[in-house]
């Protein structure tokens, strides 16, 4: 991501990038779904909560995609899924499409 | 022919009996005579001897004679003799003329005597005794005389017209008796024909017409066939009585039966309720009254809809007369939040057949599958958490080894730390792995030591190396308590080591930075103990009990907050086991926690060869 010119910040556990969101109010985020602390379900909520300044894109990794996280997912705006294990330039290059498109679209 | 025999016998009975009473009669007749024989010679010669015996002249002599008549009959007197003082007779009557005939020592005796005499003598040729008495006749205190008197025994009269009649009286009432009592049994036939006519119908006597009246032909053939047919009904009493024996005998075998299966029922540990075609409840197990707190009377013969106290099962209860018979019946899922709150109950409805597959009712089943869906919640949990476990650092080593192949990273320092990232993560997966068979093969039982000599100075070092990244990462102090000779055991190396480092693993994970961890190896008794100690979170009270089971992962929020599979302890605990040894833990939230693994020393020996 920072080759392609992005710029990363990182965070250990779901507090932590919650608080990155709000103070540095990021473009995209990409999380998982296992954390310490507040888990990727819980965060994913409190950025659809966000009013001003949220993330374009939220990128929810998982092992894999069942019933019950597709239908909460859906109920997000502006997120989408990626199934581990995937490749870096894959992620890189979802973000980049998501972004060149007209309109956002879920997946 | 047993009649006519019967009546002869009863013929010479009669006659004897009535020759013995006529015979009686007669001696009773003449004792009788023979009293009153004696009485009147008393009391005629007492009455003639107080005459004088001038008084016996030829004046006075019909009035004797009269006087004799009076008493006496002719057949009786047999003499009268009235003599003076020498014996010369005054006065004879004699009409059988038997005076040569009286003995001498008789007559000497009656005229000499001097107070009244009283004899009998028996003259030959006379078929008579003859009773004589005598009395002297006083006057002025000097004896003048003796009046004899001869007497003889009248013919007894056994028919006298008196007795005649009397008897006339008795046979005349005798016959009347035996004429109403014979009247009375002709009468008491026509019941008894009727009683057997009943007792036949009773026995189910072929013979035996409903409502016909049979005469009565005679009192011994009533007799004999209604003793007939009270035998025939004390048969059908006895078979009765033994046909109820055996019906009571079968029903007590069918009420012990019926009694095990409900006892079996009540013993079940699932719910069962049975109700007819109008879903009344006509059996519910104790499982269920226990579920309900109900007693069976209150909801036998109540509506199984009432019963059941939930809508959902109330609905489906209500479908199945739509649904009808099937074979698997129909499965609903229900919840008592009241009567058993947290609880989760599966309900299988059915329709319960005969042998010819027709509905005689309704059951329902209700299990508690609460465990069932824990379980499958715990799976599904430990699928999605082994699925990150695995998943995630595969992303890891992905992620970094296509950079790596990518040259998008020239950093040589980057590339080290990527290729020790990669390391890591294979390392992390490679444990996750090796715990995921051990348990597997734990479960299948088919886990095998491979046991051999364990030098615990080289086993301490390694479990030690495996888990000092991490701990330094957290800056975690690894305090090793060690003594200075290393006792040996005979083990499992692999195996024992996986254990170790699963509790390593934890103290490591659960403390947080900063912490301590101690590892200690000491001998005692036989047995070599592992202690590892951690100033962790602790683990409560309530988690304790649990944390060898498999999957169970506390609800700390330290505990969810790190990666855990549930599998580490469990694991180690199984493999503690198949040691034959034994683990302990210590705990307390906020304090830490103490584990000591003991393993007991074996005697290693060399196979022969």
């Amino acid at each position: 991501m920072k080759k392609r010119g992005y710029r990363v910040l990182t965070a250990p556990d779901g507090e932590a990038g919650l608080k990155i969101i709000r103070a540095e109010h990021p473009d995209v985020v990409i999380t998982d779904i296992m954390m310490p602390k507040i888990d990727g379900r819980t965060l994913c909520e409190m950025i659809n909560g966000l009013e001003d300044d949220r993330p374009l894109l939220t990128i929810v990794m998982t092992c894999r995609i069942s019933h019950d996280e597709r239908i909460w997912v859906e109920a997000m705006t502006d997120t989408i899924f990626m199934e581990k294990p995937f490749s870096p330039s894959l992620l890189v290059d979802s973000v980049e499409n998501y972004f060149s498109r007209p309109q956002v679209n879920r997946c | 022919m047993k009649l006519n025999r019967i009546s002869i016998i009863m013929l010479i009975l009669c006659l004897a009996g009535l020759s013995l009473f006529t015979h009686a009669l007669v001696n009773n007749e003449q004792r009788r005579t023979k009293q009153q024989i004696l009485a009147k010679g008393n009391y005629l010669t007492s009455l003639i001897a107080l005459y004088p015996i001038r008084d016996f002249s030829l004046e006075r002599r019909d009035f004797f004679l009269r006087t004799l008549n009076e008493y006496t009959s002719p057949e009786g007197l047999v003499y009268f003799y009235v003599h003076d003082q020498q014996g010369q007779s005054l006065l004879s009557l004699a009409p059988d003329n038997l005076a040569a005939r009286i003995p001498a020592d008789i007559q000497s005796k009656s005229l000499y005597t001097m107070a009244f005499t009283q004899q009998q003598f028996h003259p030959q040729g006379f078929d008579h005794t003859i009773y004589e008495f005598a009395k002297p006749v006083f006057e002025n205190g000097q004896k003048t005389g003796t009046v004899r008197l001869g007497l003889k025994l009248e013919p007894a009269v056994l028919f006298s017209m008196e007795r005649v009649q009397l008897v006339g009286m008795v046979l005349f009432f005798v016959a009347a008796g035996l004429g109403l009592f014979y009247y009375g049994i002709i009468n008491s036939l026509k019941p008894l024909s009727h009683l057997n006519q009943n007792l036949k119908r009773v026995c189910w006597d072929p013979e035996a017409v409903a409502g016909e009246e049979v005469p009565a032909v005679g009192i011994t053939p009533v007799i004999s066939n209604l003793e007939g047919s009270l035998g025939q009904v004390q048969d059908r009493l006895g078979r009765i009585e033994a046909q109820n024996t055996q019906m009571a005998a079968r029903i007590g075998a069918v009420t012990f039966e019926k009694n095990q299966i409900l006892n079996i029922l009540d013993s079940i540990h699932f719910g069962i309720i049975i109700a007819d075609h109008q879903n009344r409840v006509i059996h519910i197990n104790g499982y269920m009254l226990k579920l309900l707190k109900r007693s069976r009377q209150e909801i036998i013969d109540r509506p199984a809809g009432e019963t059941i106290e939930n809508e959902t099962l109330r609905t489906a209860l209500a479908g199945m007369d739509d649904i009808g018979p099937s074979p698997t019946g129909k499965t609903v899922e229900a919840v008592y939040p009241e009567l058993a709150p947290g609880e989760v109950f599966q309900a299988l409805f059915s329709f319960l057949t005969d042998q010819d597959g027709l509905s005689i009712g309704k059951m329902i089943q209700i299990k508690n599958i609460t465990g069932e869906k824990i379980a499958e919640s715990a799976k599904g949990d430990f699928i999605a958490s082994v699925s990150h476990e695995l998943l995630t650092p595969l992303t890891n080593i992905k992620s970094y080894s296509e950079l790596l192949m990518d040259d998008e990273v020239t950093d040589a320092e980057m590339q080290k730390e990527f290729y020790n990232i990669i390391n890591e993560e294979t390392n992390r997966l490679s444990h996750l792995v090796q715990n995921l068979l051990n348990i597997s093969k734990m479960e299948m039982g088919n886990l095998t030591l491979n046991k051999g000599t364990v030098r615990t100075d080289w086993f301490v070092k390694d479990c030690i190396a495996t888990v000092e990244g991490s701990a330094r990462e957290k800056n975690i102090t690894i305090e090793k308590d060690l003594p200075d000779i290393f006792p040996s055991i005979i083990a499992d190396k692999e195996l024992l080591r996986t254990a170790i480092i699963n509790i390593m693993g934890n103290a490591v994970k659960y403390t947080p930075e900063n912490g301590r961890i101690r590892f200690a190896i000491a001998e005692q008794d036989k047995t070599v103990l592992f202690e590892i100690e951690d100033s962790g979170y602790g683990i409560s009270q309530e988690d304790l009990p649990h944390i060898f089971d498999k999957f169970f992962r506390s609800g700390d929020h330290h505990i969810t907050e790190q990666k855990g599979s549930g599998l580490g302890l469990a694991t180690t605990s199984e493999i503690v086991q198949l040691h034959e040894g034994a683990i302990d833990v210590h705990s307390q939230i906020g304090s830490g926690t103490r584990f000591t693994v003991r393993i007991p020393k074996e005697e290693y020996r060399i196979a022969e060869s």
